[in-house]
Order: structure tokens, then C-alpha cells, then sequence
């Protein structure tokens, strides 16, 4: 690529104690990039983006971020970007507007300047009426939008959103990851934490951490390839789930079968004989069934991340 | 200059929480004054009105005059004559009575004789202070008048608290007892919130740096604090005539040094715990008993064993109490307190620095 990354990590890595919350981890985001970063609890996910905001010092490795090496200038990293932690984003005791006024003051506006900031990122959240409300009354995603706008009061180049959408509705889920592509494509870089794995298909690349370990990296459609090839087919019959599990037990080429809603979803090898809905159609009809149907269906990033824990963890693979 | 905006922007922040949180400043600012008003009557050294049972055996003029002597004043009043000993020790058993004054038959036959009369006082030694002084008011009642005046009479003379009122000799020390617990106490649960709803951490990711946090969240409780120190003044003067001899200036330079001391043993004591529960538990524990027991606010330091007495001498608050006596009651200038404030000064520094070197090591960075 041209531009040079806007994060670049090596062998960053964090010790506590004997545990190692973050093991010799490398990636480099690109200006612009929606970043994923993806990982059970306990991963490293919050390790990590501790360190790039400037918040813990690496035990080894090095990073930088915006230009500024995390460790001896974490001062500048911070100036340089915008964090919403996991816990903590906003003072529900205050209002939209005494939380937006700390913050711009915190990131050391004053008089005018901050006013004016104050004044646009209510707007744009949408609080001009309600910069009164404690924000304790506001719903979660009006909170949520808020906590976005304040984080950004100081227009850093960087966002790191740890977990942004833990306890969010669904459809205000959704309006949050509009507003995040809106504001990728306008520029800023995205760094963003998340165990709905279907957030993660809105992320340009997907880093994947497992017990502190970076084990992949691509894009949502690279990784799907990469780590769970073959076809997916949807299957349904009217004779039930026990029936259509043991006619498909003798089918060539089944990689793996998972129960979905009244369907069972098939991963079938690449070129595997039955792996066409009307091959397998015919197949489950001859074999007695009621009704079945068969539709072509897609890899998920589930699929990739139960496929790269099982790989990881062989002993505990059973889930 | 951009410390200055973040720290006045944490300023207002902690202003506007405490404006959403009316019993935070209730307790800040009526906590003090319904203390003061509770333990200025209630503590009170000066012991009159004790209820006295009369036994007289000898029924004569000189035994009445006796028991007329001690209850002529205010110190003791009489509660019932009963007839014998035995019945008065039923008086005593259920409180009516604190003391009972039994004289024996052949009271007046002593003293015409000019012999030693023997009368007996009772007393209630289930509250050991009201004993103690009662029977110090009666030795001194029951001595009858001597014919001829002795040669040389000791008058003793107490400078400083002329009435030697205990509202007057305590109100220092229920000042610093008062500013102490409310300083640390507020103190610690302000920073334990921002742990405990990890802001903290999203104050720790702003450019605003540790020291400014620290200056931004308790400038507004040092300025509440000397408020405190206004208001507690006040009720003093008003109602308990405590007098202001000394500089105004010099009584809240000292306060304000000792505030800082106990603002920083409140953000140590935040800064460990990181929990409003144990840090509220904490903060009253550090505040009561170094001021309570071992500032000279109740027992004179001087009596106590020497481990505790160098204990006193490490926390602030025996300094306090002892400046705010000499400059209030006594009317000294800032030579007479300089140990004191070198002494809270220290403790300040020493805090700060523990504190400090904990708060950078547990957060990181």
C-alpha cells in the first residue's frame, strides 16, 4: 500500500504476572479502515487496545499510533485520538451537554472553541432539544450516539471503540454502524472491539485473538475462505430434525452439520457430490423423507470463529 | 495553559455532580454544624444538677445545715429523704439517685465536741466521671466553715477559658474532628466513584494527566472544606462564645493546610480501596480514632503512653487541635503554630508521594 498504516503493531505483547494477556501480536490499519477485532472474553481484545490508546505499557514490542510510539509518547497518542471504553463512557449524573463541555475541556478547548464544538456534536447527535435530560434518561442508543460524538469532540484520526454495542438494541445497533461506516468513509480510522460476530462483517478486516494470540486476520470474505472452504446448504424436511441427521449420516463430504432453528446447516468439502441443492434434494427424498428442501446458504464469520477456537483448543472443541 | 482548561474543566465536572447530588453537599455542609451542635451540648465536662438522696440519722440542726450546704448550688439536687441507708440503695439502683449523702446519729454530738464527724457519700460508680466529680463537689461543700481564716489561701486563676467551660476547650478539636472526618471522607468516595464506574480509565485516555486529576477533583472540596472551616467558626462564636483571639487569616491558613493533609489521606485511601463501600469505611476509621483519641481533642496527650503519644504526633490532627487552641483560645501568632504546620506540611508530602506512585503503578501507562 502507499499511505503509510495509521496503527502499526509488532510483536506487541502483554505480561501479568506468569499470564500473558497478549501474545507477540503484528498488524498494521490502514487511514480510513474499519478494523475488527474479534475475541472471547479474555482474549487480549481490551489488553490491546489499552496499550494503542496509551493506557498500559507494552511488556515488549512496539507500536505506534498516528505516528506517536505508544510507549515513550503516550501524551501525543492520546491527543491523537478517541477512545469509549467497554464500562464507562459518560457521566449519567451529568447532561448531554455538561458531558460533551468535560470532555472538549479535558481534551483542552476553552471559551468559544469549545462552545462551538459542544454546540455541533449535539446537533449531530441529535440532543439539541434534550441537552437538559440527565443523561441517565436518555435511552441506551441515544447514549450510545452520544458517547460517539464525545469521544470525537476533538476530531482525532483514530477511534478505538471497545465493545460500543454491549447492551445496545438491535436496531439502535444498527444505526451505530451506520454512523461508524459514515464516519470511515469520511476519513477517520476505526478500531473496533466486538462479540457480535455479525458486527463484524461491516469491518473492512477482521482480526481474530484467541487467548492472547492474533490466529487470523483477512477480510470477512477472505477469512470465510480460508478457514471454513466448502458449500453451505440449509436443509428442511417435514420429518424432523433426529430423521434428516441420520439420512444425511452416511453423505459423502459432510464436514460439519449445526442445527439451525428447524434447519440443519451443511458444510459440505469443495466438490463434493451432493453438495448442490437438487442433488441433495433427490438424495433426501430417496431416502424416505417428507418434504425436504434444500437451499444454498453462506459461511458466517461464526463459522470461522468456532472453526479457529476448535483448531486452537482441540481438548475443548466439543462446543 | 491547557492544564488549566483540563483542570477547570474537572473543576465544574465535580461542581455539577455535586449540584445533581444534594446529599453530598448536605452532608458536606449541614454534617458539620449538626455535629457541632450535637457534641458541643452533649459533650460537656461540667457536671451540675446531680440527683442526691439524703439519709439523715441525726436529725439536728447542724446535720441539716450539712445537707443544705451541698444542695444550696446547682451541683446537687435533692431527690428524696429516705429513712436508713437501705432504702436509699434502691435510689441509686435505678438511677434516680447518683450519690447519696448518709449522715449517722450523733453527727452534731461530734462536731460540738469539736471531734472528726464522719459522714458517708455514696456514689454510683457504674458512671465513673460523674462519681469522680461528685465526690470532688462534696469534699469540698461538706468542710464547714473555719472559725479562722487560714494564713494563706490558694486561689487558682485559669487563663484563657476563665469559666474553664468544656464547650470552649473541645470546640478545637471538634473543628478538626469535623473537618477531618468530612475532608477524607469526601474525598475518597469522589475518586472511588470514578474507579468504580471506570471513568477513571476514560480519564487516564484524555491528555489530562494524573496530577491534574488529582488538582481538578479536589480543588472544589479544598474551597467546600474552608467553607466548612467558615461555617463551623461561626456556630463556635455564635453559640458557644468560643473566642476568636488570635488572626482570622492565620486560623484558615492553618485549616487549609490541614485540609490538604486530610484530602490527601482521603485520595490514598480512594486510590487503594477503589471502592465507595471500603473507602467510606476507611475514611471514617483513619479519621475517628487519630482524632477522637489521639489528637488531645479528649485525652490530654501528655497522659498518654509514649508509643501512642508519638503516634499522635504523626497525624495532623493533634497539630491542629493544638494551633487552633493557640491561636483561638490563646491569641498566639504564626511563631507559636510554625512546628504545628511544618509538622501537618509533612504528613501533606508524605501522603501526596505514596499516593501518587501508587496511582501511577495500578493504573499503567
Amino acid at each position: 500500500m502507499s499511505t503509510p498504516p495509521v496503527i502499526e503493531v509488532r510483536g506487541l505483547t502483554r505480561r501479568f504476572g506468569h499470564f500473558t494477556a497478549v501474545d507477540a501480536v503484528d498488524f498494521d490499519v490502514q487511514p480510513g479502515e474499519i478494523f475488527g477485532y474479534l475475541g472471547a472474553n479474555g482474549a487480549g481484545k481490551s489488553t490491546t487496545i489499552r496499550m494503542l490508546c496509551g493506557l498500559l505499557a507494552p511488556s515488549s514490542g512496539t507500536a505506534r499510533v498516528a505516528g506517536h510510539d505508544i510507549a515513550t509518547d503516550p501524551q501525543a497518542v492520546k491527543r491523537s485520538i478517541g477512545y469509549m471504553s467497554q464500562k464507562f463512557s459518560l457521566y449519567l449524573d451529568l447532561t448531554p451537554a455538561e458531558n460533551l463541555s468535560f470532555f472538549a475541556g479535558a481534551y483542552g478547548m476553552r471559551g468559544a472553541e469549545r462552545r462551538k464544538r459542544v454546540e455541533a456534536a449535539l446537533e449531530e447527535a441529535e440532543l439539541v432539544d434534550r441537552r437538559t435530560t440527565l443523561t441517565r434518561d436518555l435511552p441506551g442508543g441515544v447514549r450510545q450516539r452520544l458517547a460517539l460524538v464525545s469521544a470525537r469532540l476533538h476530531r482525532p484520526a483514530v477511534l478505538f471503540l471497545d465493545e460500543p454495542t454491549a447492551g445496545v438494541a438491535p436496531d439502535a445497533r444498527r444505526a451505530f454502524w451506520r454512523d461508524i461506516r459514515a464516519l470511515a468513509r469520511a476519513g477517520t480510522t476505526l478500531f473496533v472491539t466486538t462479540h457480535h460476530l455479525d458486527e463484524a462483517e461491516y469491518c473492512a478486516r477482521v482480526g481474530l485473538m484467541v487467548d492472547g494470540r492474533l490466529v487470523a486476520l483477512d477480510t470477512p470474505p477472505g477469512l470465510k475462505r480460508t478457514h471454513v472452504p466448502g458449500t453451505f446448504l440449509a436443509v428442511e424436511t417435514a420429518s424432523g430434525l433426529p430423521a434428516l441427521r441420520s439420512a444425511l449420516s452416511d453423505v459423502a463430504g459432510i464436514l460439519g452439520v449445526q442445527p439451525f432453528g428447524r434447519r440443519l446447516r451443511v458444510r459440505f468439502a469443495l466438490g463434493a457430490p451432493l453438495a448442490d441443492p437438487a442433488a441433495l434434494v433427490a438424495h433426501l427424498g430417496g431416502r424416505g423423507l417428507a418434504n425436504p428442501s434444500v437451499e444454498a446458504s453462506d459461511a458466517t464469520l461464526e463459522d470461522v470463529f468456532l472453526e479457529l477456537v476448535r483448531r486452537s483448543e482441540p481438548k475443548e472443541g466439543a462446543a | 495553559m491547557s492544564a488549566l482548561v483540563r483542570i477547570g474543566a474537572l473543576a465544574r465536572k465535580e461542581l455539577a455532580h455535586l449540584r445533581r447530588d444534594p446529599q453530598m453537599l448536605a452532608f458536606a455542609l449541614l454534617l458539620p454544624v449538626i455535629l457541632l451542635l450535637l457534641f458541643g451540648y452533649a459533650i460537656s465536662f461540667d457536671l451540675d444538677r446531680i440527683p442526691l438522696a439524703v439519709v439523715d440519722g441525726d436529725q439536728t440542726a447542724e446535720s441539716r445545715a450539712l445537707s443544705q450546704r451541698l444542695t444550696a448550688g446547682s451541683l446537687f439536687v435533692e431527690v428524696g429523704r429516705p429513712a436508713t441507708p437501705d432504702a436509699a440503695e434502691p435510689l441509686l439502683r435505678r438511677g434516680v439517685a447518683r450519690a447519696a449523702l448518709v449522715i449517722d446519729e450523733g453527727y452534731s454530738r461530734h462536731l460540738t465536741r469539736g471531734e472528726p464527724a464522719p459522714v458517708q457519700l455514696v456514689l454510683d460508680g457504674s458512671d465513673n466521671s460523674t462519681a469522680a466529680v461528685a465526690l470532688g463537689y462534696a469534699t469540698a461543700l461538706a468542710r464547714p466553715k473555719l472559725p479562722i481564716a487560714p494564713p494563706i489561701e490558694a486561689r487558682a486563676r485559669s487563663l484563657f477559658n476563665p469559666g474553664l467551660k468544656s464547650a470552649i476547650f473541645i470546640l478545637p478539636g471538634l473543628m478538626t474532628f469535623i473537618l477531618a472526618m468530612v475532608a477524607v471522607m469526601l474525598t475518597a468516595l469522589t475518586v472511588a466513584r470514578e474507579y468504580e464506574r471506570g471513568s477513571m480509565e476514560q480519564l487516564f485516555a484524555t491528555p489530562t494527566r494524573r496530577l491534574e486529576i488529582i488538582l481538578g477533583k479536589l480543588g472544589p472540596y479544598f474551597v467546600l472544606g474552608l467553607v466548612q472551616v467558615l461555617l463551623v467558626l461561626t456556630v463556635g462564636v455564635v453559640l458557644f462564645g468560643l473566642p476568636v483571639r488570635g488572626s482570622l487569616l492565620l486560623v484558615f491558613g492553618v485549616a487549609g493546610l490541614f485540609l490538604l493533609a486530610m484530602l490527601a489521606q482521603g485520595l490514598l485511601i480512594s486510590v487503594v480501596t477503589r471502592s465507595q463501600m471500603l473507602a467510606s469505611q476507611l475514611a471514617v476509621l483513619s479519621t475517628l480514632l487519630p482524632t477522637l483519641l489521639l489528637s488531645g481533642f479528649i485525652f490530654p496527650i501528655a497522659n498518654m503512653p509514649l508509643p501512642l503519644r508519638v503516634l499522635s504526633q504523626v497525624f495532623p490532627a493533634s497539630h491542629m487541635v493544638s494551633a487552633l487552641r493557640a491561636i483561638l483560645l490563646r491569641g498566639n501568632g504564626p511563631e507559636a503554630v510554625a512546628r504545628d504546620c511544618l509538622a501537618i506540611a509533612a504528613f501533606f508530602v508524605f501522603v501526596m508521594l505514596v499516593t501518587t506512585r501508587r496511582f501511577r503503578r495500578t493504573v499503567g501507562g
